[in-house]
């Protein structure tokens, strides 16, 4: 039955060869960790990617409860944190795996680097893992905001003074963030904005070309 | 031995998907499902990790954002703190060199990285200087990280402390004292009109402070001319330049009166 099912999709869409050629390109051992221990460095990235499915699966869970008002942000988060079934679990998770996916990019970053992997032919793709880290830092920058809690709301007021530094432009660029002269109802609305839909579109894009270009270029060879 | 002297290369009913001895040597494997099993075990382990961390450590939510709040002292995450220290050490003009001019380079410097180590040599020891930077970055984040994190400690441990009211750490560039006296001085002035109307819901309509600082004994610490480019400076987002006022003439009166509050 399954099968039936299957061919009859098959022979509409010829998807085998989508997914074959997923499944059967090799692997080279020297990134197999059940070939050699040591070669768990190389899973960073898949580790990366991991924390980051988490990520959006927590997130979306903490949406259906999260209001981005400033009269309701706080209580909704409180809310979240000590009424919802599991809400301080589906939130511990966020919270730390916000921190955890830094950390994963930042020795993916390590790994890559100490190896000398972004040589050619791989440049570009190196290029567009730097786009995904500073990516990951706004969602880091924006996220930290949403509790509207003393410590994001000041968190915010300082990077905003300090996005205010930068020449010619500062003004401007703290004017877009914050949205008027003081953190407040247009800053929330915006940052919620930007975490959860300009930052994920961008994320999903760079990493659709991050593992294309893997695909393109293959895993560099052993050292 | 090399795939095209494999003697069943030539059979014709050969399955498509077989190990070829090139495939039993070099330990190349197929990335589903063969790979992607064995790395799962680690993923695996690193989710059931993240999880057990996760049911650890319960995460708080402070008191509810009040902007008003001037005696908060703000602190960003952990991993922007190596920023945050590295933007202290340029005061004055140096922040725009400290705050644009440097996270410029360095993201440049990181982007452009695959043309700046442009040579063959992959191995960490053939390229010393890109190494050695970056575990000189590595080693400058760490330290700007921790001397941050020991920064902001001394000082939430210093505010809570030093006072118990919320003035204690106004960010005033005067130190103010708490007199004993409280009566006002010089009620006849101008400026007295105008702070009672514009500045005394925030400051005390006696001067005792509660949203913003206590002013008592001002102006034993601060002349009206030191006063008058605080008040028009103001501190936003606190306290809104001139505190809303924007005549001059005005905000002097307001400074002159100030200058004259001398409590003991």
């Amino acid at each position: 039955m399954i099968k039936r099912t299957y061919d009859w999709i098959d022979e509409r869409l010829n998807i085998t060869p989508l997914w074959r050629d997923i499944a059967d390109h090799e692997v080279p051992a020297h990134v197999n960790p059940a070939t050699k221990m040591s070669a768990f460095v190389y899973c960073f990235g898949g580790l990366t990617f991991l924390i980051i499915v988490t990520q959006i699966l927590s997130g979306m869970f903490l949406s259906m409860y999260y209001v981005p008002d400033i009269n309701n942000a706080y209580y909704s988060v409180q809310y979240i944190t000590n009424q919802v079934l599991l809400g301080n679990v589906v939130r511990g998770m966020h919270f730390w795996g916000a921190s955890l996916t830094i950390i994963m990019v930042f020795l993916h970053m390590l790994r890559v680097f100490f190896t000398g992997a972004y040589k050619a032919p791989r440049e570009l793709n190196w290029v567009v893992g730097v786009l995904l880290f500073f990516i990951v830092l706004a969602f880091g920058f924006t996220g930290y905001l949403l509790p509207w809690d003393q410590k994001a709301y000041w968190a915010t007021s300082v990077g905003a003074q300090i996005a205010e530094q930068v020449p010619v432009l500062g003004p401007y660029i703290r004017l877009l963030l914050v949205g008027g002269s003081t953190v407040g109802a247009l800053t929330l609305t915006r940052f919620f904005a930007i975490h959860v839909f300009f930052l994920p579109a961008a994320l999903l894009v760079l990493l659709g070309a991050h593992f294309l270009m893997i695909r393109k270029a293959g895993i560099a060879g052993p050292m | 031995m090399s795939s095209s002297e494999d003697p069943r290369e030539k059979l014709s009913d050969a399955p498509r998907h077989r190990q070829t001895y090139r495939d039993l040597y070099d330990g190349r494997e197929p990335f589903f499902p063969n790979f992607l099993l064995k790395e799962w075990i680690i993923g695996a382990m690193f989710i059931v990790g993240f999880l057990i961390w996760v049911l650890l450590n319960k995460v708080g939510l402070g008191s509810i954002a009040n902007p008003n709040d001037s005696s908060y002292i703000p602190v960003p995450d952990w991993y922007f703190l190596f920023l945050y220290q590295a933007l202290k050490y340029y005061p004055g003009n140096g922040e725009v060199f400290g705050a644009f001019l440097v996270p410029v380079i360095v993201t440049l410097l990181l982007i452009f990285l695959p043309w700046i180590d442009w040579s063959k040599n992959r191995r960490p020891f053939k390229r010393p200087l890109a190494t050695a930077s970056m575990v000189l970055v590595i080693i400058m984040m760490s330290w700007l990280t921790a001397e941050a994190w020991a920064q902001h400690q001394a000082e939430v441990g210093g505010s809570a402390a030093g006072g118990s009211s919320s003035s204690s750490s106004s960010g005033l560039p005067f130190a103010v004292q708490h007199p004993t006296s409280t009566a006002l001085m010089a009620t006849s002035m101008p400026g007295y009109q105008l702070f009672e109307n514009t500045c005394a819901g925030c400051h005390g309509q006696n001067l005792e402070g509660s949203v913003g600082p206590e002013l008592r004994g001002i102006g034993n610490v601060a002349s009206s001319s030191q006063l008058l480019p605080v008040i028009t400076k103001g501190f936003p987002p606190n306290m809104p330049p001139g505190g809303g006022l924007t005549n001059k003439s005005q905000l002097q009166q307001i400074a002159d009166w100030l200058s004259q509050q001398k409590q003991k």
